[in-house]
């Protein structure tokens, strides 16, 4: 190969994202260089460090490409947070194109400045896991539970629930032991961390998603740079909107196997009904409002990211 | 001047020890108001008595917000705090299976030399603290739960390691001078005394 | 020079620098940023790996626990109670051939039931034994061998930290392994003791003796350790009932034994000074090799070797217990020269997927298990095998009057207690998997 990159991530090989999405990008990658760009995949952080560091990773050169969370590192891309914020997100296709599109007009040049971002993408709909049934926003009170963004900390504080910070790992010996009561993901990471195991209700929300996270799929920029044409084009043909439609599309098919698991060992899906809805949308809003406040005052312009979010989310949902 | 040195060292330690114990206070005092709360929602306390339910969830007990991201910055302070009394002690761990053999002018040549390596790797490690506690400012990293600043944590762990440099400095003068002049300088010459 | 060579040619290096007296983390440090130069051709990744790396290994919640049962153990000692205990433990078996040394075993279980870590159990267990056992006549290096051994009983009995890895990496149910650790670890244990009273009569000299203690004694001793059942029993209760997890029982723990010395009136200012200074010195050793060891592993990683020795391993065409062996082999190996908890986040991910598929005839979560023990046992041999073995390190840097040539030589003994009880999980199974549901 004229090119090795390294590409650097937090899960294990064989779970879901990995095996669907970045191991069959990178065979794309490789064969449409005609094996002249190799991809040498490091799951799991074995090139060291813990997640929140995989983005100065990328920008430092330690990793080539990393695939991470913005929401790792609060307070650095606060705009990725307009898609996690409560009932904005349909369905993790629309949401992947809308975040793209409002990514290239607001983001690349700014929150992303030092990396050359290759794909921007939701997961599927997230959810509460918990042990003890949760219909309404009252069944919140006092529950114990690890929320998964800041925002969405932000939010179970407003709805009387009790947030309890920890490392996702740490989430099946934390459920099992009764340190916390429920924990809030999307079906597709149940699997892994075995949630449908220990406990026995899951609550969704109709046609309704409660939130979601933001991914990105980043490359060094003087990697990317030095490339040749023909191979920048390798990997501009591989990134972009269309993947991170696919991207996000796939996060959401890979929920379908964890959630028949989770019927098959009999455990409840509450489902709500629109009207139950209303009820923890009405109770959610503050933490809307609170967070379009908290960027105009870090001179964000919340406003205007929440409404050009909530059109293109709009304009990609069918 | 070893004198001086050790008093920094013991204090640096101590300092750390303090904010340790802290830490494992204010875990103790998370885990109670957890329980507390937990009791205070629970079916039995509530068929006992709803008034005593309310009054105990009314004083507020919980977890303390935060308690993890306090801990992780705390004890990462109070780990760089207790890196010169390690190496002021020499209480890195050695093997020295083969270097018994030699004489002990020899041991005195190595020891030293190690003492100096050490020494740049800790000035590096300190001036890479720096750099990364820049990073954490200029980029406004916050934590997840209580939102302070990230570069707050790099900036106490910095502190301790600039006085971790000082005392390697010191340490790798004083190996090098034991050579030339013969005398001890450093007071555990021989491995850690606890 | 390929990144591969470099990558097989740091294991002489770091050999060579460690027995050249190099500090281990000092060693494993300067191989791997050594490496990383070499391989990246400039300064620039490991200068950006030390930006973070340095604060971000520190301020790791799950190996705040270390310096949490430290201080314990130090308040334990420093207090009396550690003296307390063991005059219990010796009450009963001290009069034994060897029986202060099957005491601290003893212990060292005890304490492994309430630590997921074995180099804080094999610290803490030796502050706490280490002068006992000196003061009995014990060889140096019979004693640190001892407690070496002992400290591995910290991961091999629940809970452990490499379980926890290992259910996360393979996705298997972390309450099941915890279970299925039990009987092995019991058996460790055993095995340790046994170890022990056939050492003593092959090396008479190699422990002293002690007169008998009268039956009124005994009781007394026993009812002397109340404290430290107490904070134990709440330790252990705590983090089994689900009150807390392990750092936040460490938290406790801390805090309990603490609050007794305190009580008793045994801890003032200088006393907890001595603690704290006795704290930060291992702590800061300890903390200074996981660093060390971060970087070589990163190293080892982007060089490919572990991926490529294992590859070789599977590409053979061997049957499943022939490939079984091979990667039990392959830990010992790695085992003397890795750190454990490095070691399976980067051969597990390999090796897990080709174990999986094999036939042993059993079910595939069975497998999953029972090869998650095995690899348990193994890096927890690595531990105590020479020349690299953490827990060699960490008790030989507390004992400074004992060579470590000393300690090489008898933990041989535990070493070959460990291989035979490895043989017979892998000829028998049914031992790892009796106590699961069905
Ligand atoms: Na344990
Ligand atoms: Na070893």
């Amino acid at each position: 190969a004229d090119v090795t990159l390294r590409m650097h991530q937090f899960l294990p090989e064989q779970a879901n994202v990995p095996q669907n999405i970045l191991i069959p990008w990178i065979k794309k990658i490789q064969e449409e260089s005609g094996g002249r760009i190799e991809i040498q995949h490091f799951p799991a952080m074995q090139l060291g460090g813990k997640p929140p560091q995989l983005m100065d990773q990328v920008i430092d050169g330690i990793a080539d490409i990393v695939w991470t969370l913005p929401g790792y590192t609060p307070g650095r891309f606060s705009r990725t947070e307009v898609f996690e914020l409560p009932f904005t997100m349909t369905n993790a296709e629309a949401v992947s194109k809308a975040y793209w599109e409002l990514g290239e007009e607001l983001m690349l040049d700014q929150d992303f400045k030092e990396i050359k971002v290759l794909g921007l993408w939701v997961h599927g709909p997230g959810l509460i896991h918990s042990k003890e049934p949760i219909r309404s926003v009252k069944d919140l009170n006092g529950v114990k539970l690890r929320a998964p963004t800041r925002v969405t900390n932000a939010m179970f504080k407003n709805l009387g629930a009790t947030p309890i910070g920890m490392p996702i790992p740490a989430v099946p010996a934390a459920l099992s032991k009764g340190v916390i009561d429920a924990t809030v993901i999307p079906w597709e990471v149940t699997g892994a961390l075995k949630v449908s195991e220990l406990v026995t209700n899951h609550t969704t929300f109709g046609d309704d998603t409660l939130y979601t996270a933001t991914f990105v799929l980043a490359m060094n920029k003087d990697r990317y740079n030095a490339l040749p044409d023909d191979l920048k084009a390798v990997i501009d043909a591989n990134s972009g909107l269309n993947f991170s439609a696919f991207a996000g599309k796939q996060m959401q098919a890979d929920d379908a196997a964890p959630r028949k698991a989770a019927m098959d060992r009999g455990n409840t899906i509450i489902d709500l009904t629109p009207d139950q809805v209303a009820e923890w949308k009405a109770a959610a809003a503050k933490t809307t409002t609170d967070w379009v406040a908290e960027m105009d005052a870090k001179g964000l312009d919340g406003t205007g990211l929440l409404s050009k979010a909530t059109d293109l989310i709009a304009k990609h949902t069918k | 001047m070893l004198n001086w040195v050790e008093r920094v060292a013991r204090a640096m330690a101590v300092i750390g020890g303090i904010v340790l114990i802290a830490l494992i206070l204010l875990t103790c005092m998370s885990v109670l108001g957890r329980g507390l709360n937990t009791f205070g929602h629970s079916s039995l306390l509530e068929g006992l008595s709803q008034g005593l339910a309310d009054l105990l969830l009314a004083t507020g007990v919980s977890p303390i917000n935060g308690d993890f991201e306090i801990v992780e910055a705390g004890v990462a302070f109070a780990i760089f705090s207790f890196l010169p009394i390690c190496q002021l002690y020499a209480a890195h761990a050695t093997v020295d299976i083969f270097t018994s053999t030699l004489s002990p002018a020899k041991n005195r040549l190595i020891k030293a030399f190690w003492e100096v390596v050490l020494t740049a790797i800790i000035l590096l490690i300190t001036w890479r603290l720096y750099a990364g506690m820049e990073s954490k400012m200029s980029y406004g990293e916050t934590t997840f739960l209580l939102q302070f600043p990230v570069w707050w944590a790099y900036a106490a762990s910095f502190v301790s390691a600039v006085v971790a440099s000082f005392v390697g400095l010191y340490c790798a003068y004083a190996r090098v001078a034991e050579i030339i002049t013969g005398r001890h300088y450093l007071p555990y010459t021989e491995g850690a005394v606890h | 020079m390929s990144m591969l060579e470099l990558g097989y040619l740091s294991f002489p290096v770091l050999l060579v620098l460690i027995f050249l007296r190099a500090p281990i983390g000092l060693a494993m440090m300067i191989c791997g940023a050594g490496g990383l130069y070499l391989a990246m051709g400039g300064s620039s990744m490991v200068l950006a790996k030390l930006k973070s790396e340095t604060y971000t290994t520190f301020s790791s919640y799950s190996l705040t626990i270390i310096p949490m049962f430290l201080l314990m153990g130090q308040f334990a000692s420093l207090s009396g109670m550690s003296t307390s205990l063991f005059k219990a433990a010796e009450s009963w078996l001290g009069h034994r051939k060897g029986g202060v040394a099957m005491a601290a075993v003893g212990a060292c279980a005890g304490f492994g039931a309430i630590c997921g870590s074995s180099l804080a159990t094999a610290a803490t267990m030796s502050r706490v034994a280490l002068p006992e056992l000196r003061q009995y006549g014990y060889a140096g290096g019979f004693a640190t061998a001892t407690l070496a051994a002992g400290g591995t009983l910290g991961i091999l009995i629940p809970p452990s930290v490499i379980l926890v890895i290992y259910a996360i990496l393979t996705e298997q149910n972390i309450a099941k392994l915890f279970l299925a650790a039990f009987i092995p670890g019991i058996l460790a244990a055993i095995g340790y003791i046994i170890t022990i009273s056939i050492y003593v009569r092959v090396y008479p000299k190699a422990a002293g003796t002690k007169a008998p203690v009268p039956y009124s004694e005994r009781m007394k001793a026993l009812l002397d350790v109340w404290p430290v059942l107490l904070v134990f029993g709440l330790v252990v209760g705590g983090i089994y009932l689900g009150w807390f997890t392990p750092t936040e029982g460490a938290s406790v723990g801390a805090a309990g034994t603490g609050l007794i010395a305190l009580v008793r009136g045994n801890l003032n200012w200088g006393v907890l000074k001595a603690s704290i200074i006795a704290t930060a010195t291992s702590t800061a050793m300890i903390f200074f090799i996981v660093l060390g060891a971060g970087f070589y592993n990163s190293f080892l990683a982007l060089s490919q070797v572990p991926q490529e020795l294992s590859g070789w391993v599977v590409s053979q065409g061997f049957s499943p217990w022939t490939v079984l062996t091979l990667v039990l082999i392959f830990y010992l190996v790695f085992g003397c020269l890795m750190d454990s908890l490095s070691m399976i986040l980067l051969t597990i991910p390999i090796f897990f997927p080709v174990i999986s598929v094999l036939d042993f005839g059993m079910s595939q979560e069975h497998v999953a298990i029972w090869f998650g023990i095995l690899v348990l046992i193994v890096v927890e041999v690595g531990l105590i095998t020479p020349p690299v073995g953490m827990n060699l390190f960490i008790i030989n840097a507390m004992a400074t009057k004992t060579k470590m040539s000393e300690t090489y030589k008898a933990v041989i003994w535990f070493v070959a207690s460990d291989l035979v009880r490895v043989v017979l999980l892998v000829l028998f199974p049914v031992i790892t998997l009796f106590l699961l549901p069905d």
